[in-house]
C-alpha cells in the first residue's frame, strides 16, 4: 500500500506529550488540560479556549524517580506519568482534570497537587467523582460531577465560556473527529483492508493528544486519501484480531502483534477507539452536558463498572465486536499491576472461548513493552494456533 | 543464698516472673510456634487463664455450636468445606499467641474481646451450614430463604432493617477474614486457585483468596442473593465480577464514592444505599422496618460511645487495658458486622474492668518504651506482633488505622439526619476511610499520632495494596521532615509466603538495634522459628 501522507507527521507528534501542535495552541493562548480517563469527557475540555491532552509517557522506559514515589509494585503507566511529570515534561500543562477511577493514576495525579510539580503558577488539579454504575443515579451524580468540577473551575479560574451554545459548539466539532475516526476504522471490517491496525492506532491517539480544531485538517485529508487508497492485491496478514484490554497508548504494541502476521482489526482498549469516538446525540430539549455525561458512562466498557448487567454484558460486547469486525481471535492484554484488568483479563479468557467460541490469547505486558521477543514467541503461537483451526475447518 | 532463691522461686510461683526474666522464647518447640508447656504467669493469672480463658471458652465453642444448630451441621461442615476443619480446632492457640505474657487486668479485658469475636465466629458459620443447600441435598430450606450475604466490606448495619425475619452473613468474613488469624496456613489454597485460572500474583491476595473461594467451590450456598461492593480497592471490584461468575445469583453492587470529601456524593451514595434496600425488598418481599433500622442504629451508637471511651483511656493513660490485638480485631470485628447483642455484653464487661484500671490507677503495660501508632492494613498472619514486639521491645501499639473507620456516632432525631450521618457512616468503611479515600485522609496519620501521645509509627506495607504502594515516597519524605521514627512493615496480607513473620520480626529488630540502638526486653524472643506455626 502507499505510504499515508501524513502518517510521519503524526508520528512525530506522539513522540512527546507537549507536541508541535500543543505547543501551537498554547502558543495561541488556549489551556491545556491534562487528563488520564475516558471518564474525563474530552468533549469538555476542547470548549473554546482551552484544549484536552490525554497524558501519555512515550519512551520511558525507566522511571526511577516515580518508583521511590509509587514504589516498583504500581502499573507502570501511572509511575511513568509522574517521572514524566518530575521531569518537566507536563509543565505546559494549565490544569489536570483528574479521576479517581483506578487507584495507581489517581495516586499520580495527588503527586501533582501534593508536589508542585508542574511549574505553572495557574495551574491547579481537580478531581471528579465518577460511578461504577450505568443507572439514573448515577447518571445524574456524574453530570453534576462534571458541572461541579470540570465546568465550574474553567469558567471561574479561565473564563472559558461553558454555556449550552458552547458546549454544542464543541459537541460538533467533537463528533467530526469521531465521524472521520469511525469512517476510517470502518475500513478494518473489509476482507482486504486499505489501513493497517498500526496506522489507524496512530491515527486514533493523535485525536486524544492534539487540541482538536489542529487535528482535523490532517484527518480529514487523511480520511480523504484513505477513500481511494487500494490495498495490495495479497492480503499482508495470516488472520485478524482484535485487541482489547488496558491501558495502551503505545503504537509499537500494535506493530509489533502485526509484525507477527495478525492485522489488529478491533482496538477495545484504554486509549482505543472502541469506545471513544462514537458520536455523541443531544435530543430536542435536552441540556449537552447530561447528553455528554449519559453518553460516556453508557459507552464505557470499564471492567471498574460493577452493575451485574454491565458485569456480564462486557463479554458479550467483546464477542459482538470480533464478529463484527471479521476477528479471527481475541488478544486480551493487561498492563503489569492493572487491578481491574488482571480480574477482567482473567474471566474473559475463560468465557470468550467457552461460551462464544472465540480463542483468546491473554498476555500481561509493561507499558513500554521491552520483552518484545517474549511477547513476539506468543503472538506467533496464537496466530498459529488460529491458522490451524482454520484449516480444521476447512476453511 | 539458698534463702534468696527460695524467696525468688516463691515470688514467681505466686506473682510470675518479671518481664525481663521470662524468657519467653524458650518455650516454644522450634519450628511449630507451639509451646513445650505453657507460660505460668503468677498463681492468679495462670489460674484465671486457665479457667476463665481457657477452659471457659473450649466450654462456650461447645455451648455456642450446641445453640446456634447443632453437632450435625458442624461436623457435615467441617467435612465439606476445608477451611472449617484447618482452623476451627486451632483456635486456642489463637488465644495463646495472642495472649502471650500477659498479666493481670489486660489479661482479662482482652479475653473478653476474643471470646466475642469467637461467639459471633460460631454464629456466623453455624448460621452458612443450617441454611446451606450443599449440606441438605441441594434443597433450599427456611433459612436459606431468610439469609442475606454481602460482601465482608459492605457494613452490617445495612441489613438492619430485616434483623427481625432475617439474617446477614458477610460472605468472606469467617472463610476468609478470620481464618487468617487463627491458622495462616488456610488461606494459601485459595490464593493458588485464584492464580490457578490465570489471575497475575500481584493483584490484593485478600481479594485473590476471596475469589479463590468462589473458584473451589469452597463458600456454602446460604443465600438467595447477594450485595457487593467496591470497597475498598480496583480489586474488590474485580473480586465481584468473578463471584457473579461463580455465585450466579442475583447481584447487587453497591459502591461507595470514591471522593467520599466532596459535599456533592452524600446524595448519590445515599441513593445507592436506598436503592440497595429496594432490591432487598424486592428479593424477598419484605418491607424494611425503619423502626428497627432506627433501634439498631442507637444501639450501635451505644458501642461507638464506648469505643470512644477507650481511645480517650488509650491516648491519655498508660491504663488501657487491651492488648493491640484484641483492639484492632475487635474494632474491625464488630464496626464490620453491625450490632449484635455480645458486642454490648462485652463492653459491658470491658467498661467495668477499664474503669477498675483506671480508678486504681494500674499500669497495664508497664515495660511500654515507645507508643507506637500502627497505620495502613495490617498483616493478617501475623495480628500478634505486637504481642511480640511488646514482650521483646517494650513497643506497645496504643492504635492502629483500622480502629478508626466507622467513627460516626449517628443521629436518630430526624429520618434526614439519620439518613445523612449513615450516609457518611458508610463511606468511612475500612480502608476506603484513610488508604484509598484520597491523600489528605491517608496523611490523618500526623493528627493521629498526637492524639494518641504516640512516639513511633509502625508503618504496615503491603507490597500488593497499590493504594498504598502508590504513595510510598511521600511518606518517606514526611517522617523524615518530621524526624518521626517508622518502621516499614512489609507484608502481603493474608499470604505469609511473600514475607514470613521472622522476616517482620528481622526487620522491626534491625531497626531497634541499629536506629533506636536499643536492647531487648526479652532475647530469647529475637529469633525463633515459627514457619510452620499456625
Amino acid at each position: 500500500m502507499r505510504d499515508l501522507k501524513h502518517l510521519i507527521f503524526f508520528e512525530d507528534l506522539l513522540q512527546e506529550a507537549n507536541n508541535e501542535l500543543v505547543k501551537q495552541a498554547k502558543g495561541e493562548g488556549k489551556r491545556a488540560l491534562g487528563y488520564t480517563c475516558y471518564f474525563m469527557p474530552e468533549v469538555l475540555l476542547d470548549l473554546p479556549g482551552c484544549f484536552g491532552v490525554r497524558l501519555r509517557a512515550p519512551r520511558c522506559t525507566s522511571p526511577d524517580i516515580a518508583t521511590y514515589y509509587m514504589s516498583g509494585r504500581t502499573c507502570h503507566y501511572g509511575r511513568s506519568l509522574l517521572e514524566r511529570a518530575l521531569e518537566g515534561g507536563y509543565n505546559f500543562l494549565d490544569a489536570q482534570m483528574a479521576t479517581e477511577t483506578c487507584t495507581v493514576t489517581c495516586r499520580f495525579q495527588e503527586h501533582l497537587q501534593m508536589m508542585d510539580l508542574i511549574q505553572n503558577p495557574d495551574f491547579f488539579c481537580e478531581f471528579s467523582d465518577v460511578p461504577f454504575k450505568k443507572t439514573e443515579n448515577s447518571y445524574e451524580h456524574y453530570r453534576e460531577q462534571l458541572r461541579a468540577h470540570v465546568l465550574k473551575p474553567l469558567a471561574e479560574r479561565f473564563g472559558i465560556d461553558t454555556s449550552d451554545e458552547a458546549l454544542m459548539r464543541t459537541i460538533e466539532e467533537h463528533n467530526e473527529v469521531c465521524r472521520l475516526i469511525s469512517e476510517i476504522g470502518e475500513y478494518r471490517k473489509l476482507d482486504n483492508p486499505p489501513i493497517t491496525g498500526y496506522e489507524f492506532h496512530v491515527i486514533q491517539l493523535v485525536t486524544l493528544v492534539c487540541p482538536k480544531y489542529l487535528i482535523l485538517p490532517y484527518l480529514r485529508e487523511t480520511a480523504e486519501e484513505l477513500r481511494g487508497r487500494e490495498a495490495d492485491a495479497k492480503p499482508w496478514f495470516r488472520c485478524k484480531v482484535m485487541l482489547a484490554g488496558s491501558e495502551n497508548d503505545d503504537p509499537g504494541f500494535t506493530q509489533l502483534i502485526e509484525g507477527c502476521g495478525a492485522m489488529v482489526v478491533a482496538d477495545r482498549y484504554c486509549y482505543g477507539s472502541m469506545p471513544g469516538r462514537e458520536e455523541i446525540v443531544v435530543a430536542d430539549g435536552q441540556e449537552p452536558l447530561d447528553a455528554i455525561a449519559r453518553h460516556y458512562l453508557k459507552t464505557g466498557m470499564c471492567p471498574r463498572f460493577m452493575g451485574q448487567d454491565e458485569m456480564r454484558g462486557r463479554k458479550k460486547q467483546l464477542a459482538d465486536i470480533a464478529k463484527e469486525y471479521h476477528a479471527d481471535g481475541i488478544i486480551v492484554e493487561s498492563n503489569k499491576f492493572c487491578e481491574y484488568w488482571s480480574y477482567e483479563r482473567t474471566i474473559n479468557t475463560i468465557v470468550l472461548k467457552r461460551d462464544f467460541g472465540i480463542p483468546v490469547c491473554s498476555i500481561e505486558k509493561e507499558y513500554i513493552n521491552s520483552a518484545s521477543g517474549q511477547l513476539r514467541t506468543r503472538f506467533q503461537a496464537f496466530i498459529e494456533s488460529i491458522e490451524i483451526k482454520k484449516i480444521q475447518e476447512g476453511k | 543464698m539458698k534463702m534468696q532463691k527460695v524467696k525468688q522461686l516463691a515470688r514467681d510461683f505466686w506473682y510470675g516472673k518479671p518481664h525481663k526474666e521470662r524468657r519467653l522464647g524458650d518455650l516454644y518447640i522450634p519450628k511449630t510456634g507451639l509451646y513445650k508447656h505453657r507460660e505460668w504467669r503468677g498463681f492468679m493469672d495462670t489460674m484465671y487463664y486457665f479457667n476463665r480463658i481457657w477452659l471457659y471458652n473450649y466450654g462456650m465453642l461447645v455451648y455456642d455450636v450446641m445453640r446456634y444448630g447443632g453437632p450435625v451441621p458442624l461436623m457435615k461442615g467441617i467435612w465439606r468445606y476445608r477451611w472449617v476443619g484447618q482452623t476451627y480446632l486451632t483456635v486456642m492457640h489463637w488465644f495463646d499467641r495472642g495472649f502471650e505474657g500477659m498479666r493481670g487486668e489486660a489479661m482479662k479485658a482482652t479475653g473478653w474481646h476474643y471470646r466475642a469475636m469467637v461467639n459471633e465466629t460460631i454464629r456466623q458459620f453455624m448460621r452458612m451450614f443450617t441454611a446451606d443447600a450443599n449440606l441438605h441435598g441441594g434443597k433450599h430450606n427456611e433459612k436459606w430463604h431468610h439469609t442475606i450475604a454481602h460482601d465482608e466490606t459492605v457494613a452490617g448495619a445495612i441489613f438492619y432493617p430485616w434483623r427481625d425475619r432475617m439474617d446477614d452473613v458477610p460472605l468472606q468474613m469467617i472463610p476468609y477474614f478470620v481464618t487468617c488469624h487463627v491458622n495462616c496456613h488456610t488461606v494459601l489454597n485459595y490464593i493458588d486457585a485464584a492464580q490457578s485460572i490465570g489471575l497475575p500474583g500481584d493483584p490484593c491476595p485478600m481479594c485473590q483468596a476471596e475469589a479463590g473461594l468462589s473458584i473451589l467451590d469452597d463458600m456454602p450456598d446460604y443465600f438467595p442473593f447477594l450485595v457487593t461492593s467496591n470497597e475498598a480497592c480496583d480489586g474488590s471490584v474485580g473480586t465481584s465480577i468473578l463471584q457473579d461468575w461463580a455465585y450466579d445469583k442475583p447481584l447487587f453492587a453497591m459502591p461507595q464514592p470514591m471522593q467520599f470529601d466532596d459535599p456533592l456524593v452524600q446524595k448519590h451514595c445515599r441513593r445507592e444505599i436506598e436503592e440497595c434496600w429496594k432490591f432487598i425488598e424486592e428479593q424477598t418481599g419484605l418491607p424494611m422496618n425503619w423502626d428497627l433500622f432506627v433501634e439498631y442504629i442507637e444501639k450501635y451508637n451505644q458501642l461507638t460511645l464506648f469505643e470512644r471511651e477507650k481511645w480517650d483511656v488509650a491516648a491519655n493513660t498508660p491504663y488501657y487495658p487491651i492488648n493491640s490485638v484484641a483492639q484492632a480485631l475487635y474494632r474491625i470485628y464488630y464496626s464490620q458486622d453491625g450490632y449484635r447483642d455480645i458486642w454490648a455484653q462485652t463492653d459491658r464487661k470491658v467498661k467495668k474492668i477499664m474503669y477498675r484500671c483506671v480508678e486504681k490507677k494500674i499500669e497495664t503495660f508497664p515495660e511500654t518504651r515507645h507508643r507506637v501508632l500502627a497505620w495502613s492494613c495490617a498483616p493478617l498472619y501475623y495480628s500478634h506482633w505486637c504481642t511480640w514486639a511488646y514482650n521483646c521491645w517494650g513497643l506497645n501499639t496504643i492504635m492502629n488505622m483500622d480502629s478508626l473507620m466507622f467513627d460516626i456516632v449517628m443521629r436518630t432525631d430526624t429520618k434526614e439526619h439519620l439518613m445523612e450521618d449513615f450516609t457518611i457512616y458508610n463511606e468511612w468503611a475500612p480502608m476506603r476511610r484513610m488508604a484509598v479515600g484520597g491523600y489528605k485522609h491517608i496523611f490523618e496519620i500526623w493528627e493521629n499520632m498526637e492524639r494518641f501521645n504516640c512516639d513511633m509509627v509502625m508503618m504496615y506495607d503491603q507490597v500488593q495494596c497499590k493504594g498504598m504502594q502508590g504513595i510510598t515516597g511521600m511518606f518517606e519524605d514526611e517522617f523524615r521532615k518530621r524526624n518521626i521514627h517508622a518502621i516499614w512493615m512489609p507484608h502481603a496480607l493474608p499470604d505469609s509466603r511473600t514475607v514470613s513473620r521472622a522476616e517482620i520480626r528481622r526487620i522491626v529488630n534491625d531497626y531497634m538495634f541499629t536506629v533506636m540502638h536499643e536492647e531487648p526486653l526479652d532475647p530469647t524472643l529475637l529469633e525463633f522459628d515459627d514457619s510452620m506455626s499456625w
